[in-house]
């Protein structure tokens, strides 16, 4: 890496609008495209002081900086149009969290990354509706909460309560939400309403190591730990009317559940294991890469090739997860309130995926190429009128459902042709970090992180409770910041506001 | 498509053209004998200049059609677009070179009438003569009993009648439940086509809205395709024994 002073490394960055900066080639060593990153003031203002403080003489371990990262991610072979950061960008292994970077699949020396995609295999959010309104929710949201909590298995080595053994796991690795969709637990309509509907067809079970599918068998239906969540909302205001009403939001008020998890074990060790791959197959090919993190291999060599189809697998084990959690989140509200799904009209509004590697077709310099879309952190948000986005939403564009912190407000955005252009069609993912794991184990304290919650009126579930002050709203950016930013700078436009009265965590 | 037209022309007021005032029409037919066709000499255009006298104008206006060998065309808004594509093909003609650097790399565009033909010639089995009088007659009937606009072909307009009869009239359609829900002005969504062009925004989104009808049809189809193999394949299961929270 080049250590250079801070006030020149500034000479490389250039801000070419109120929300958008430019990083400029020889930042990092050879970089094939320009970077950019999008920021308000005060995103900008961290963004800034994590790359000032990298520049401190002896500055040593962690993470690369997220602007270092995007420029390290500009010098991959095959890169097209330029390494994109979105605003809630942090430091991530490899890639930042929150970069997104495409690839030209005609390019022989074009590589996929695992690193771009992240170890968390499409974790994504779904986001159910009801019928419901806050008033009908409030009086009975302990007890919800509470068979929420019974229904969905959280935390590290929780165990899901939907019976399962191998054969049926090789099934759902290759049909992903069919296999839901076939099993009855989900219901046809959920399946539109899901990017990719809900199946990677390049998807092969033979790809994955045995070790992954031990690890994944066991964990179907559970919601996992770190920030993933599941939680029910209530919606806090409406910013373009005609488009929540196409997603069945007609009022505030409105009550919906959030589910925010991933694949589990089973992405983490395909991601693990498809690692130690690259690094023999970068040898053998020399690819260099600016970071030792930024393992890849060509997409079509046999390495590549494995690891998109051990990939599709692990996508669809997440969909087959967030489909479980959907079935059992319709359990525990029929029950709660003496009905049926259907009469409570629990429809699936979407499911993004926020870490994921997709081949897409794209205008790049006025002809339409074919690219292999790596988002890590960062969702797609496709235009009214793509051929890939569900007939219902035709009209307003993807919705794109941006998770918040515990106890802060969630989103819903849709996606825009400015966006289409820009950025890939992709925008932000969530709120992003701002302080580490670690930092914020010792910064603050877990009893005045859920004293907090209580008063803000919000019944929280836990499975470990002195690890919550790792997802507190103070550990990460404010997802205000990040989702105004994506609005002003027309990559993404707000729909709804949502924010939760009840929460269960890992 | 008139519109167009007579922009093409130069018309000074070309999108305020009134078509069901015949009054307005037999001024646009004088504008465009004056300005571009200039078939008549000055003279022979006494009797188009009586606008306010339609008897003498409608004379005139028929023995001009003749002369102009305009085809038997039925609605005053077919003649003019004859008579405008006319001008166009006549403006054409005085300097070829000086549009030659157009052109289109698709080709011609495939005639939508012939298209029509073969399709409705397949459905008859050749048994019936679709040119013949009587069935011309009767599509143009049936086309009036149904408020379908007039078209020259009477073969699209059949195309557009099926339309008609199976959305509105057919059993199933009428025992559909109506729509409710607040209707949208389709034109207000966030999806952009042509802001600065009326003339080419309007008809896209009525383009695409169909399109969409036809998508959504097609995804029920689907939807209910998998509900029905479910019914068959499905039996899900839960085991609260084996759940486990984790720390």
């Amino acid at each position: 890496m080049v250590v250079r002073p801070y006030n020149d490394e500034l000479q490389y960055l250039q801000k070419v609008s109120d929300h958008c900066w430019r990083i400029k080639k020889g930042f990092q060593p050879n970089m094939n495209v320009e970077g950019c990153f999008y920021v308000n003031s005060r995103l900008e203002r961290l963004m800034l002081e994590e790359l000032k403080n990298s520049c401190r003489p002896g500055a040593v371990g962690g993470f690369l900086p997220g602007v270092k990262q995007i420029a390290n991610v500009a010098a991959l072979p095959g890169i097209v149009g330029r390494s994109i950061g979105l605003p809630d960008i942090h430091s991530g292994y490899g890639f930042a969290i929150g970069n997104m970077a495409a690839f030209d699949m005609d390019d022989p020396l074009s590589i996929v990354s695992p690193g771009g995609v992240g170890f968390d295999i499409n974790c994504g959010v779904r986001l159910l509706r009801t019928n419901l309104y806050e008033k009908d929710v409030q009086p009975v949201k302990e007890q919800l909460a509470q068979s929420l909590f019974d229904h969905i298995p959280v935390g590290v080595g929780s165990k899901g309560i939907i019976p399962m053994n191998a054969r049926d796991l090789e099934e759902a690795l290759e049909m992903g939400m069919d296999w839901s969709l076939r099993e009855g637990y989900v219901w046809a309509e959920d399946k539109e309403h899901c990017e990719e509907y809900g199946r990677m067809l390049n998807a092969d079970p033979a790809k994955v190591s045995m070790r992954a599918k031990k690890r994944g068998l066991p964990q179907l239906g559970t919601l996992g730990a770190g920030n993933h969540y599941a939680e029910i909302q209530v919606v806090d205001e409406i910013y373009d009317k005609w488009s929540a009403s196409k997603m069945g939001i007609e009022e505030k008020g409105q009550v919906v559940v959030m589910i925010h998890s991933g694949s589990r074990g089973f992405g983490h060790q395909v991601a693990t294991d498809a690692l130690v791959q690259m690094e023999k197959a970068m040898k053998r090919d020399k690819i260099e890469t600016n970071d030792r993190q930024l393992a890849c291999a060509r997409i079509n060599s046999v390495e590549g090739q494995d690891y998109l189809k051990a990939m599709a697998a692990a996508a669809n084990f997440a969909w087959v997860n967030r489909s479980s959690m959907t079935f059992l989140t319709r359990q525990a509200f029929a029950k709660m309130f003496n009905t049926t799904p259907d009469d409570l009209d629990m429809h699936v509004i979407y499911d993004v995926s926020h870490n994921i590697a997709k081949v897409e077709n794209h205008m790049v310099d006025g002809k339409e190429r074919k690219l292999l879309v790596h988002r890590k952190g960062s969702t797609r948000a496709f235009p009214p009128h793509h051929p890939l986005i569900p007939v219902d939403y035709q009209l307003t564009g993807q919705p794109v459902l941006v998770g918040g912190t515990m106890g802060t407000c969630s989103y819903v955005l849709t996606g825009t042709e400015q966006g289409m252009q820009e950025t890939f069609g992709s925008t932000c993912h969530g709120a992003g970090r701002a302080l580490s794991r670690a930092k914020s184990r010792r910064n603050l304290d877990y009893k005045e992180v859920l004293d907090k919650l209580d008063q803000l009126g919000i019944a929280i579930r836990v499975a470990s409770p002195k690890l919550v002050m790792e997802e507190a709203p103070e550990s990460y950016k404010d997802v205000t910041d990040v989702v105004d930013t994506c609005h002003a700078a027309g990559i993404s436009k707000k729909c709804i506001k949502m924010r939760p009265i009840a929460v269960i965590k890992g | 498509m008139l519109k167009l037209k007579l922009e093409a022309l130069g018309h000074p007021t070309p999108s305020d053209v009134a078509l069901s005032d015949r009054k307005e029409f037999a001024s646009t037919v004088l504008w465009v004998e004056d300005q571009k066709i200039r078939l008549y000499t000055i003279e022979d255009r006494e009797k188009l200049r009586n606008i306010d006298n339609p008897a003498i104008w409608e004379e005139g206006y028929l023995s001009y059609c003749a002369d102009l060998n305009m085809p038997p065309l039925e609605t005053q808004q077919e003649q003019l677009a004859w008579i405008l594509s006319h001008a166009v093909r006549l403006e054409f003609l005085d300097d070829p070179a000086q549009f030659a650097s157009i052109n289109s790399k698709q080709g011609p565009p495939q005639s939508n009438g012939k298209q029509a033909q073969k399709r409705v010639q397949s459905i008859f089995d050749g048994k019936i003569n679709t040119q013949e009088k009587e069935f011309v007659d009767a599509v143009r009937l049936l086309a009036s009993k149904l408020n379908v606009p007039h078209h020259p072909n009477h073969l699209l307009q059949l195309e557009a009648v099926a339309r008609v009869v199976h959305e509105r009239l057919s059993p199933a359609a009428k025992g559909r439940k109506p729509v409710v829900g607040k209707p949208f002005p389709f034109d207000k969504g966030n999806d952009v086509v042509s802001s600065n062009d009326p003339a080419l925004d309007l008809p896209m989104r009525i383009l695409r809205l169909l399109q969409i009808q036809s998508l959504r049809e097609l995804q029920t189809h689907i939807n209910e395709t998998i509900v029905a193999v479910q019914n068959i394949t499905a039996n899900p299961k839960t085991d609260t024994k084996l759940g486990k929270v984790g720390r």
